[in-house]
């Protein structure tokens, strides 16, 4: 059976994730207070659009709320999306909620409360922004368990101090890992013993709190 | 409007009630505590709002947002024994109230919700409710003895929603 998923305000955020849960085979139905931007997210075919607002229980309850399987609140008041999510699990049974929340302060305060995952669109948005400010040749590839492990890769300049250094005389801190070197075509799962090349990309596993101590030593670049 | 409602050193009392919503109710709940000599700090997002006190009015108002937690610290929400959320959105009472509850470990936690649909939800978390409706509702029961009794209050258990 297809997976229902609930997409409970916001407009913009609504279409993109609609048309790409609605690709990848999930039932979609969008909740929507606004009359005109129903209209025009029910333009969209196989969208299901309820117009109301879904921090109502007789809103949810006419969408048919206790058959969807994943509820997403994406609209930009707090304390609609805090609401809706709640009554998604407590009333309707929704095995999964997400919620979108716009004071990052608030995101532990989200998890409190029974939402399965919540996410802080400024503060995601400002952690890309500065990472790409402030190094270049880093990427952060993942993080995981809320951004208190970050999977990095790292480019390897000519100029950088760890060239030619087997990885044992680094000195990484704790925490800090390298999981594994990217040289050319091969990737090499390293040892101790490791050379570091110039031009090598390293993938670094790290806390959040050592990733800019391991990407200073390993660039020799920071503040 | 007197400069010393904002003043800081009146923060320094043992503890206070917090009143969330300087409307209607807010206004006269905060006013009727003020009277009788309880600390208070009103909250509201819109500064005209205070307008409702009383000139007597003694405790703190503050302008600013409770559904943001830095304005609830701000307030020395900690020290508050009791957070009473009366704004005129439900979902902003739900929120500032398990904020106060979980957040900051507040006992004695009220809100006023206009849907009663939603109390069932909220009692689970040790929140008090109070819904206008349904209180209304008691007082035509009783003020209306031709309509069979026990009638209305099957209604009201109806809409509260079946809390088992």
């Amino acid at each position: 059976m297809k997976k229902r998923v609930f997409l409970i305000g916001g407009f913009n955020k609504t279409r993109t994730l609609a048309d790409s849960l609605l690709k990848k085979g999930y039932e979609v139905t969008a909740i929507n207070a606004d009359r005109n931007k129903c209209e025009v997210l029910a333009q969209k075919k196989q969208l299901n659009v309820f117009c109301g607002d879904g921090s109502k229980p007789f809103v949810l309850e006419d969408a048919d709320a206790y058959n969807a399987d994943i509820a997403i609140a994406l609209s930009e008041r707090d304390e609609d999306n805090l609401v809706t999510c709640e009554l998604c699990k407590k009333k309707f049974n929704v095995k999964k909620t997400v919620s979108l929340v716009s004071d990052a302060k608030k995101t532990n305060f989200f998890y409190k409360m029974g939402i399965d995952s919540v996410f802080c669109a400024v503060s995601a948005i400002a952690g890309i922004i500065e990472q790409h400010a402030l190094l270049e040749e880093m990427s952060t590839l993942a993080t995981l368990s809320q951004g208190r492990v970050r999977i990095t890769q790292i480019e390897i300049a000519k100029s950088a101090p760890v060239v030619n250094k087997k990885l044992m005389e680094l000195k990484l801190p704790h925490g800090v890992i390298i999981g594994c070197v990217l040289r050319g075509e091969r990737s090499i799962v390293p040892r101790g013993n490791t050379r570091v090349h110039a031009g090598d990309e390293l993938v670094v596993i790290s806390s959040d709190e050592h990733e800019s101590d391991a990407i200073k030593l390993l660039t020799g670049k920071g503040e | 409007m007197n400069k010393a409602k904002y003043n800081k050193s009146q923060k320094k009392r043992e503890s206070y009630t917090m009143v969330v919503g300087c409307g209607r109710l807010g206004a006269n709940l905060a006013n009727t505590l003020s009277d009788i000599g309880e600390g208070v700090v009103v909250i509201d997002k819109n500064q005209e709002s205070f307008r409702k006190l009383s000139p007597s009015f003694g405790g703190i108002a503050l302008e600013g947002d409770a559904s943001n937690m830095t304005v609830l610290e701000h307030a020395d929400i900690n020290r508050a024994t009791a957070v009473i959320s009366l704004t005129n959105n439900d979902n902003t009472n739900i929120m500032v109230a398990q904020l106060a509850k979980e957040m900051f470990g507040i006992e004695q936690v009220i809100a006023r919700l206009y849907d009663p649909e939603c109390e069932c939800v909220y009692e689970e978390f040790g929140i008090s409710t109070i819904c206008p409706a349904v209180l209304s509702m008691k007082e035509i029961d009783k003020l209306l003895p031709t309509i069979p009794l026990g009638h209305l209050e099957e209604a009201i258990q109806e809409d509260k929603g079946d809390k088992a």
